[in-house]
């Protein structure tokens, strides 16, 4: 079990990034962060894979802090499938390095690099033998995926972090990656902590698991996914879920969907609710108190609003 | 109202017959008709290499070279047929009559620039002093606009960006607006905004609008019409609202079900085997989708299915797809 | 790597070669060159054979380029005079690529520092005027044999390289690839040499051969000034005793005789472009294979 508590996280002198985020990911288990660009969730994902330093707070696995060579454990999977592969290596060079650390960590002898390495491609749905020797610009940016996936799996993780790891690969193909990463799941036993702003494919990989909507570094509702979608309480989590398109003439808008609004000027940083200025509900209260993460108003979920409220914003199907 | 000013305030019809575009040899759009009604949104829906961003360009007449229109024409009201133009005419349709909104990601700004300075030489390079409408244009996306003309690239957030990019392509009063892609580097919210305003200006300056996009979602918000692009032929069009509830072509089904659902059952979402044609991979003979399709049938092999009522599928055709 | 990789690699490397004809022209020069340094004074004894009456000879058969002062035909000359040249070129060239592309990986791989160190000597090292500085140098440092005179040009011309190292590394890492190299526990040393180099290589090869025409120029520099010892035969000696002690600039005859060595830098140099241009498709796989 993976925990984060109260991180924070300042860039240069004064852009705050996280303002103390508590999260679980439980073993196995499968966790979404959802929110807008700039909200924190990828740099909460670095965070966790060991790419980036926090400047307050814990990661802590089953109660131990995380440190050095335990960041292994947890893999980050990129957006962007061709610059995660190294362009002047063969798909064999780039897993056998990372496979050849692996067996000198574990005592296991040359021979079982080679039948690992099948293993693992086999394990993604890639033919071993036609993209062992290809190079990563001779693949189509799904298989691409596919291999950064094997690479990851090379070192044994216990989660994976997929930061927006659908997002450039074709509508047709995303549906193979994101049901790799749930069958990962299954026979595995890996976590996945799934970083996105498209909450339809979050659902896919984790439905059974915990959705986190972030907001300029806070969090501000959490709680299982299907809750959080069929009855959001936080206005920004509405506000979000409403922007998400309606496929007309296979759905129809949520009855309380609301209008879209987006922050155009400087940020400013309100001593409350940090999204006072653009939610539509707020009130003067709002901007003055700053609202606690907790289950106000005795929501199944946690919730940060003063004035929490279930409105049905998500497009419901027309059969 | 004199003749000059009718046309003026109406929006001009844009009409694809027969395209066909190759790139060295490899045709990247083949035979594609499209018509693009007066004052509506049409989306054109595809994946890479399916030829979307080729089929946009040639609206601008700027397909890059070694690519060539090697049959077909592309005519729009008021300007004739942009494949035939004279260069001269040619640059002086685009911006003017034809407005072109790149992909945000690519930054058609020049980072050294402010916008506003960009703004004068695109007034200098069309013979145009005063660029009114960049103002209003500007405000009516809700943004500063004296802000926004003194920023540089950089300072400005990716929504911004995409509105100043729509500016640009409409301050010369263009009645044709053509996106690419115009979401796809934003979040939803963003997104959401986006799309709204490409509504409002659609209606409040009669546009013709086409929007390329892989985003099916970003179609079924904003237009009207919807057409699907595979290999570099348009398989199916029609009605967006139908097509999404009828889909006819297996590809439109399977790409419509290989769309992740907010609600109801999470497996009901299915993926695709296969993968999409590059310019090298697409057969040359036969259905380009038969691959993958769960349809496919001899004839599919060697004949390629011809566009009837909207749908480009031997299977279809015969009546043999429920 | 595998036989079959390495077997697709070398046919890419011809592919790209042959790709443009200016390439397989600028591989026979330097071809041609590299036998005349190694192979060339086989063809000759070692004291050239003179005849003081035929000095400045018409050009013919015999003596295609002329003949010298003292009736030593010049192709001779030339031909013998490569290695003096190119032999110092081609391991100063090496020098100041493993110092400067050193000195740039761990600049711009580690930052902090050491980058700050390294780069204040290689600015110091690009500024100081490289030409001025090895004539003084030459004069107060006894750069007698060929590995001495090696040395002091490589270490001279480090700067651009190391800063260009530097600056691509720099990008690089913070590439996707790198970064999961690093989360995947691979060492420092793996990342900087398997991951890092192979993507820099083309800036570094042709770094190499450019500095490697720019210490021939050198050279031949400092012997035309005779700032370095004339004892030796290369081309830049040629010029030298051509100019200063035959008068080759007055007398029509002996233009040749000017003119060759100076045919020779040009030519060497010329082909040293033309391969130059098929670097960057030879490393980059997806250049290679189209």
């Amino acid at each position: 079990m993976i925990e984060g508590r109260g991180i924070t996280k300042t860039f240069g002198k004064d852009v705050k990034a996280l303002r103390g985020v508590d999260f679980v990911i439980p073993r196995g288990g499968a966790v979404s962060f959802i929110g807008e660009s700039g909200c924190g969730k990828t740099t909460l994902g670095r965070i966790l894979a060991g790419l980036e330093s926090f400047d307050g707070g814990q990661l802590l696995r089953d109660g131990e802090p995380i440190k050095g060579n335990a960041f292994r454990r947890i893999q980050l999977i990129h957006q962007d499938p061709y610059s995660a592969l190294n362009p002047t290596l063969t798909i064999e060079s780039t897993l056998r390095d990372p496979l050849r650390l692996r067996a000198k960590q574990t005592g296991r002898p040359e021979s079982w690099i080679d039948s690992r390495m099948e293993e693992l491609l086999n394990l993604v749905g890639l033919n071993p033998g036609y993209v062992l020797e290809r190079y990563p610009h001779q693949l189509s940016g799904g298989m691409r995926q596919r291999v950064v996936v094997a690479r990851a799996l090379t070192v044994d993780p216990e989660v994976l972090v997929a930061d927006e790891a659908v997002s450039m690969i074709d509508v047709s193909l995303r549906l193979g990656i994101l049901g790799l990463l749930k069958s990962l799941r299954e026979t595995l036993g890996v976590s996945v902590l799934f970083i996105t702003h498209d909450v339809a494919t979050a659902r896919y990989v984790g439905a059974d698991g915990e959705l986190y909507v972030i907001y300029r570094g806070k969090v501000v509702e959490r709680g299982p996914v299907e809750t959080v979608l069929a009855d959001p309480v936080h206005p920004y989590t509405q506000c979000l879920l409403s922007a998400i398109p309606v496929l007309h003439g296979l759905e129809k808008p949520g009855p309380d969907r609301l209008v879209p609004n987006e922050p155009l000027d400087e940020r400013t940083e309100p001593p409350g609710c940090l999204f006072a200025p653009r939610c539509p509900f707020a009130n003067p209260v709002c901007v003055e108190q700053p609202p606690p993460l907790g289950k106000l108003g005795d929501t199944p979920q946690d919730h940060a609003c003063l004035f929490p409220a279930s409105r049905h914003v998500v497009a419901v199907p027309l059969r | 109202m004199s003749i000059v000013e009718i046309a003026r305030t109406t929006a001009p019809g844009v009409t694809i017959e027969n395209l066909t575009i190759a790139y060295g040899g490899l045709p990247a759009v083949s035979g594609v008709s499209l018509e693009l009604k007066p004052g509506t949104i049409t989306g054109l829906v595809g994946e890479s290499g399916s030829g979307k961003s080729t089929l946009a360009l040639s609206l601008l007449g700027a397909v890059s070279k070694p690519g060539r229109v090697i049959s077909g024409q592309v005519v729009i009201d008021g300007i004739g047929d942009v494949t035939k133009l004279e260069p001269e005419a040619l640059r002086r349709a685009r911006g003017a009559k034809i407005g072109y909104v790149f992909q945000a990601a690519q930054n058609s700004l020049n980072p050294l620039k402010t916008v506003g300075k960009q703004l004068l030489d695109l007034g200098k390079a069309h013979n145009v002093r005063n660029l009114r409408e960049a103002h209003p244009l500007l405000e009516r996306m809700g943004l500063n606009a004296d802000r926004v003309l003194r920023s540089y690239q950089h300072e400005l957030s990716g929504g911004m960006r995409q509105r100043v990019g729509i500016m640009f392509a409409l301050v010369l009063n263009a009645h044709v607006m053509v996106l690419d892609e115009p979401t796809t580097a934003l979040d939803m919210i963003t997104q959401a905004n986006i799309l709204q305003i490409v509504r409002d200006i659609q209606r409040d300056r009669s546009l013709t609008t086409l929007i390329v996009t892989h985003d099916v979602g970003v179609v079924a918000e904003v237009a009207q019409r919807i057409a699907v692009m595979y290999g570099g032929r348009i398989v199916e069009q029609g009605d967006t609202h139908r097509v999404l509830a009828e889909p006819r072509h297996p590809y439109t089904r399977a790409l419509i079900n290989a769309i992740p659902r907010l609600t109801g059952d999470v497996d009901e979402a299915k993926p695709l085997p296969g993968t999409p044609p590059t310019l090298a991979t697409i057969p040359k003979v036969g259905c380009v989708f038969r691959e993958r399709c769960p349809l496919r049938m001899e004839i599919c092999d060697s004949v390629e299915p011809p566009a009837v009522g909207g749908v480009a599928c031997h299977a279809v055709n015969k009546g043999d797809a429920s | 790597m595998s036989n079959n990789v390495r077997r697709r690699f070398w046919r890419g490397v011809w592919a790209a070669l042959k790709r443009r004809p200016s390439r397989i022209a600028g591989l026979v020069i330097v071809l041609l060159f590299t036998f005349m340094a190694i192979a060339g004074s086989w063809f000759y004894p070692d004291r050239l054979p003179y005849d003081v009456d035929n000095i400045y000879a018409p050009i013919s058969w015999k003596h295609p380029l002329s003949t010298d002062f003292e009736g030593v035909d010049v192709l001779a000359l030339v031909i013998t005079g490569t290695r003096g040249v190119l032999l110092v070129a081609a391991a100063a060239g090496l020098v100041t690529m493993f110092v400067g592309t050193a000195a740039g990986l761990y600049a711009g791989y580690r930052r902090g520092a050491p980058d700050s160190v390294l780069m204040r000597i290689a600015d110091f090292v690009l500024t100081v005027p490289g030409f001025p500085l090895l004539i003084v140098l030459t004069t107060a440092i006894d750069v007698g044999t060929w590995w001495k005179m090696a040395l002091v040009l490589g270490l001279i011309g480090w700067g651009g390289l190391a800063r260009a190292v530097r600056s691509q590394t720099l990008s690089l890492r913070e590439r996707g690839f790198i970064e999961a190299a690093r989360g995947l526990g691979l060492p420092t040393r793996h990342i900087v040499v398997k991951q890092l180099l192979p993507n820099i290589a083309p800036y570094i090869a042709t770094n190499l051969l450019l500095a490697v025409t720019a210490y021939i120029y050198a050279q031949v520099g400092l012997y035309f000034l005779g700032v370095l010892p004339l004892d030796t035969s290369n081309w830049g000696v040629m010029l030298n005793a051509a100019v200063f002690q035959s008068g080759a600039l007055i007398s029509p005859d002996a233009l040749p005789y000017l003119l060759a060595p100076l045919g020779a830098i040009l030519l060497l140099t010329l082909g040293v472009v033309l391969i130059v241009d098929a670097l960057e498709e030879i490393f980059n796989p997806r250049l290679r294979e189209r």
